[in-house]
């Protein structure tokens, strides 16, 4: 009898749900009512005041709540009063408290039958389902599956994403629209690599000298912004027309990754040593006004030469200039935005200049040579056997095979490639076709399969290969590399532990893994926002992209030295060095620090342990702030979710929001204090306004300050508080020190966002014992960050989906 | 069907009308003005929607008028506008319900989906997208989704996914009126036809995976099934348009638009738009202005939009907020009059054609998401007025969805948390 698909999938669901019940419940209806009753005495005490059927405050009605968990619904409502009576939210601090036994008592008889719940769901359904490449992944793993470099992000839409995580699969959804883009980014790196493997790929390498690279074509014509041409150097100086210190005959012939090496840059009335500039490209015209950017300059007054590599479009041309806000302007020289040095000596009168004697711009091939990218397409085919004749399957078959294999992350099946083979084969045999155009007609197939672009995982305890994807997407945002899969096919990862954790070392010692800290850094800290609002320039004058740019890296450097150096977690808190350059350290304010010119960010040692740490970075204060003004709200919810993994439920709806005033007659702390007064908002308040408010001594960009409004001249900042569980800090140094010493609360919170990060599942509630675990382990190691990354790859809930 | 106002023969004088506007507002008794003929069969049906979103809200002060109803005293944002006084509305104290979270409620602009309660809610499917399921076949595209600087739109499909937007106005004039070469024409051909083969092999790729994965993952992965097989279809449909000739149009791809001045690519997409709908290319269509759109260029404005947005009620902000949010709504009327200006079947293009602008933002200082920004033209609507709802308890915005779902012969019964149709538009 043929059953009908539906009715399969239909009856499978009943079975499924059917063992769900029988096993996680049991005896469960006698079983609910009795912890109902145990737990009456309590809610009638301490909750039914405000949560019975009448009032229902934040509508929550503990009195007809039964405890019937199998419900979703309902486990969620369980586990939101188990929360908030473990972290004390409730009762209010106004009402009547229960003693330590009572509250413990209560707290285990409803915790261990929820939690019961929720392992069995997690054995049987997984914490995660389906999850997709996000956009850096899918590029990643094509530049390292095939050996090519081009970008591919642009092709596919942007990530969703869930308290700051893109690999959420909950999020992740998917139409017709994101189908379609993966077709078209598989065709354009599959073009890309067949084409990288014909023989014809010209050699681009050319040299400009100083003369040659103030020289304007037509496009320039009567409207000269080039630099200026003198003893024998190109110079730029810091002038605003638009495209100021283009160079037309950088202009490169394809689209593609360069070397571009600046020759003898010196610095021309350097400030400490340094004359700070950027190198951009772009079609510098005013029909194509983007313009991207290729590195920063930092000459200084010894002669040297600096080389960049950066992806450069077809018909792009460089741009350097001096680029400093603090850097007082040159006049054009000319009427009409052109651009004139006849006449003046801009050296004499006293202005920034960056000099070069040329440039050489070479096209390379960053990731892979020609005969890597033919392996990975080609290897495999029977050569001898083509020869013979027009492809056959058999010609065909071992190639796939391959390529599949290395795709989907596990060995594939031959049902699973079949349909690919004779892809392959109906191609070739089209007039003109040559094995690539079959070969490449089943890759872009295989590219766009659920089996290449999401996480295979079965319930239950991962395969190797699974496992060996989640330790390969953590550390390097890519597939598992020939080893890491030797040792998934020996069965290795699943059953030893400590080949495990030597994979894991080997991966985080690897170049590639900063891929890993730059996707924690945009993701965990959020750094992705930062161009989500551009600082008003009349308020924050010294403020510019280099900053910026400065900013990032020194957030960026300062996690990668704290994870791979297994530096302990409070170094995020409180630390006594940093790392910068001349620009951010002057930025800051920072007069103490020496740095060597040219050296670019570098480490640094601080006044004292409260003047570091990575809460306190400019690049968390700004993506914690709006541009304009700062928001206890924003700083408090971003130090409660990310460092101290506090628990902050979203504000109740129809509260009216804080509308801050910056005209500095009301500070955002008065305005906040009328704001809380009802209970309601308080409690949840408590926990976030105090970080809020110890960290409003800096401003939006990061610069310390002591009062607000324009020249810090309104209200006086008041940066005191007293923290959620009762104790009182007078500013940022009493907070630090507070944080400081609670480890254990910053690794908690740092293995519980790393593990929703790595699995791609938000926290629920069994993890916390699997957090629990990663705190305990840690400990002896003084919560080192490496370590607690080894603890979370350890918990059941990352070995298992 | 709930909703439907029966009326009686009698229609209400003007005059009743215009003695009442003070309080007749908001109230449903204003249906009584359209004659009873006009209810039914021959309703006007529009054909069209656009609608522009805008990340960051217009600045209520000056954009809500201080008195009601068809007399109501133009703001200064819609002092330019009074040409067009009879052809849009202003509705003021709507907001979608249980909608929140500033600016995460901009996937919620055009799906009015609750967000409040779970995070990781999926978004339902946005007004556009529904109009382009159900009579987006007749068009070259179902629908088109745009934006003046980012790829993100609140165009949701039914399955939650975020459409992404087209933000390049040249790219976009290309692919509604340059014709490709027959060689990119074969080359289109092919890449269709071999998507379609692939697209073939993907589908039971999905099902065969659904069932070794098991339970957990059957939703997710159904999804990946619709998706493909929702991409065949329009390959299918594709393939019949490849060779079709595109409509001409009078005007030259808008090679001139500063890219860094989002008011200059409203007004290029803006005219597009004209152009799509005029040639009929599509009838569905979305433009959004994020948040971190730019303004170099637009006189009198020397910061960041979203930097003004968060004016904090500093003055000097609140003007530079001004230039920006009004040349916003001018571009917008720009669009009302060309439509006006073109015949459409019956009347005018603009008459067969729903115009709405509106952001997730009430107040962008305060991430406040009540008090939604709403002016709505066109589709053969009795316009001219100003709807005033309450501020504080705030009427829901996706009845005016519901409403113009209705108007374009899709009567359903809600949408989103729809209450039934708007009061007091007719």
């Amino acid at each position: 009898m043929l059953i009908s698909h539906t009715t399969f999938l239909k009856k499978t669901q009943l079975i499924l749900t059917w063992i769900f019940l029988a096993s996680a419940a049991g005896n469960c209806v006698a079983k609910t009512e009795e912890i109902r009753g145990k737990v009456e005495t309590f809610l009638d005490t301490y909750c039914y005041d405000c949560h019975d059927d009448i009032s229902a405050k934040g509508n929550l009605n503990l009195l007809d709540l039964n405890f019937d968990i199998k419900d979703p619904g309902n486990f969620k409502s369980w586990r939101a009063v188990y929360d908030a009576i473990a972290h004390g939210d409730m009762p209010p601090k106004n009402k009547k408290q229960p003693n330590g036994e009572a509250k413990s008592e209560f707290l285990t008889t409803i915790k261990n039958p929820l939690l019961e719940v929720d392992r069995e769901e997690r054995k049987i359904f997984g914490r995660v389902q389906t999850r997709r490449l996000t956009r850096r992944e899918y590029e990643h793993t094509l530049h390292d599956l095939l050996g090519i470099d081009i970008p591919l992000k642009s092709y596919l839409p942007e990530d969703p994403s869930l308290h700051g995580f893109e690999t959420v699969a909950d999020v992740q959804q998917i139409s017709h629209f994101n189908i379609s883009a993966y077709l078209n980014a598989a065709e354009a790196a599959l073009s890309e690599a067949f084409r990288r493997t014909k023989k014809e790929n010209k050699v681009y390498s050319r040299s400009f000298t100083a003369k040659e690279l103030g020289t304007e074509d037509a496009r320039g014509a009567g409207n000269y912004r080039g630099p200026d041409f003198r003893d024998g150097q190109s110079i730029t100086w810091p002038m605003t027309p638009q495209f100021y210190g283009r160079m037309y005959s950088t202009e490169v012939p394809d689209s593609g990754w360069y070397r571009v090496t600046l020759k003898n840059v010196v610095a021309i009335n350097p400030r400490d040593g340094v004359v700070w500039g950027t190198l951009r490209s772009g079609v510098c015209s005013s029909n194509a006004p983007m313009m991207f950017p290729v590195g920063i300059v930092e000459a200084t007054t010894q002669k040297r030469d600096i080389v960049f590599e950066a992806h450069i479009k077809e018909s792009h041309c460089l741009e350097i200039k001096p680029n400093d806000t603090t850097y007082k302007r040159a006049r054009n020289g000319a009427a009409g935005g052109r651009v004139s040095y006849k006449g003046r000596n801009l050296k004499e009168d006293g202005y920034q200049g960056i000099a070069v004697s040329g440039i050489k711009v070479e096209r390379i091939y960053p990731n892979a040579n020609r005969d890597q990218v033919i392996q990975n397409l080609y290897a495999g085919l029977d050569w001898d056997a083509l020869k013979k004749g027009k492809p056959t399957r058999e010609v065909v078959t071992p190639a796939i095979r391959r390529f599949a294999n290395r795709a989907y992350r596990r060995p594939v099946t031959h049902e699973q490639i079949e349909p690919w083979i004779e892809l392959a084969v109906a191609e070739t045999k089209k007039s003109g076709a040559s094995i690539g155009d079959g070969l490449h007609a089943a890759y872009r197939g295989i590219l766009c399969s659920p089996r290449f672009l999401t996480f295979v995982e079965k319930p239950g305890k991962l395969d190797d290969y699974a496992l060996a994807s989640r330790l390969s997407y953590l550390a390097w945002n890519s597939m598992p590399d020939a080893e890491l899969r030797h040792a998934a096919n020996q069965g290795q990862l699943t059953s030893d532990p400590k080949e495990l954790h030597r994979q894991l070392n080997r991966l985080l010692d690897d170049p590639k893994a900063e891929r890993f800290i730059k996707s924690l850094a945009d993701q965990w800290l959020t750094l992705n926002l930062i161009d989500f609002t551009t600082p008003d320039r009349s308020r924050f004058k010294t403020f510019d992209l280099i900053v910026q740019d400065a900013m990032i890296e020194e957030t960026q450097t300062f996690l990668q030295d704290l994870i791979l150096n297994n530096r302990p977690i409070n170094k995020l808190i409180m630390a006594d060095h940093s790392f910068m350059n001349e620009r951010l350290a002057r930025f800051y304010g920072h007069t103490e620090i020496t740095l060597t010119p040219g050296e670019g960010t570098q480490r640094v040692k601080l006044s004292s342990p409260y003047a570091g740490g990575l809460v306190s970075h400019g690049a968390i204060m700004k993506v914690t702030a709006d541009g304009t003004v700062t928001s206890p709200i924003l700083r408090g919810i971003w130090m409660g979710e990310r460092i101290l993994g506090l628990h902050i439920p979203p504000p109740p709806p129809g509260v009216p929001a804080v509308e801050p005033d910056i005209r500095g007659a009301v500070s955002i702390r008065d305005q906040l204090a009328k704001h809380s007064k009802s209970e309601s908002c308080a409690a949840c308040h408590r926990k976030i306004d105090p970080a809020g408010f110890a960290f409003e001594n800096y401003d939006p960009v990061g610069r310390w300050r002591t009062g607000y409004g324009a020249g810090n001249k309104g209200a006086q900042v008041d940066p005191s508080g007293i923290t959620s569980d009762g104790e009182a800090f007078k500013g940022i140094q009493g907070w630090k020190a507070i944080h400081a010493s609670r480890p254990e609360m910053l690794a908690k919170a740092f293995g519980k966002n790393l593990l929703t990060y790595a699995t791609g599942a938000p926290p629920r509630f069994s993890d916390n014992w699997d957090i629990q675990q990663v705190a305990n382990q840690t400990k002896d190691d003084n919560y080192g960050m490496r370590s607690i990354v080894h603890a979370v790859v350890a918990t059941e809930a990352f070995r298992s989906k | 069907m709930k909703n439907v106002n029966i009326t009686l023969g009698k229609s209400l004088s003007r005059r009743s009308a215009l003695r009442n506007a003070g309080i007749a507002m908001g109230l449903p008794m204003l249906d009584a003005m359209m004659p009873a003929f006009a209810v039914n069969d021959n309703q006007p049906k529009a054909k069209r929607f656009l609608g522009v979103s805008l990340s960051l809200g217009l600045h209520g002060p000056l954009l809500v008028p201080e008195t009601a109803g068809n007399r109501y005293k133009p703001s200064p944002y819609l002092q330019p506008l009074q040409d067009l006084r009879d052809d849009f509305t202003i509705v003021s104290g709507t907001s979608h319900p249980r909608v929140g979270g500033g600016h995460t409620a901009e996937s919620s602009i055009f799906s009015a989906c609750p967000n409040k309660n779970d995070g990781a809610a999926k978004n339902t499917i946005s007004l556009d997208q529904l109009f382009a399921k159900h009579l987006g076949h007749e068009t070259r595209f179902p629908s088109m989704v745009l934006n003046t600087g980012s790829s993100s739109s609140p165009s949701y499909t039914e399955n939650g996914a975020m459409i992404p937007a087209m933000e390049d106005p040249v790219k976009l004039f290309n692919k509604l009126f340059k014709d490709d070469n027959a060689r990119e024409q074969d080359q289109q051909a092919e890449l269709i036809r071999s998507g379609r083969s692939i697209m073939d092999i993907i589908g039971d790729d999905a099902k065969s995976l659904q069932r070794e994965l098991g339970h957990g993952d059957k939703e997710k992965l159904d999804h990946w099934f619709t998706s493909v097989r929702e991409l065949e279809k329009r390959l299918h449909a594709n393939e019949a348009w490849i060779r079709k000739p595109k409509p001409k149009v009078n005007a030259v791809a808008p090679y001139h638009v500063n890219l860094s001045n989002t008011i200059s690519i409203e007004n290029a997409m803006l005219e597009i738009v004209h152009l799509a709908f005029q040639t009929d290319s599509t009838r569905f269509m979305t433009l959004h202005i994020p948040g971190t759109a730019k303004v170099n260029g637009v006189a009198g404005v020397n910061e960041g939009y979203h930097s003004l947005s968060h004016h904090g009620r500093d003055e000097e902000k609140i003007d530079q907020l001004a230039i920006v949010e009004q040349a916003v709504i001018n571009e917008w009327a720009d669009l009302l009059r060309r439509l006006k200006a073109a015949p459409g079947e019956n009347g005018s293009l603009l008459d067969e054609t729903m115009v709405l602008l509106t952001s997730n933002l009430g107040n962008a200082s305060s991430h406040d998401n009540r008090n939604m920004p709403v002016l709505f033209a066109g589709g053969g609507f009795k316009h001219g007025r100003h709807l005033a709802f309450d501020q504080k308890n705030n009427y829901p915005l996706p009845n005016l969805y519901l409403s113009a779902l209705h108007r374009a012969g899709l009567e359903h019964e809600h949408f989103a948390t729809s209450t039934g149709l708007m009061d007091g538009l007719v």
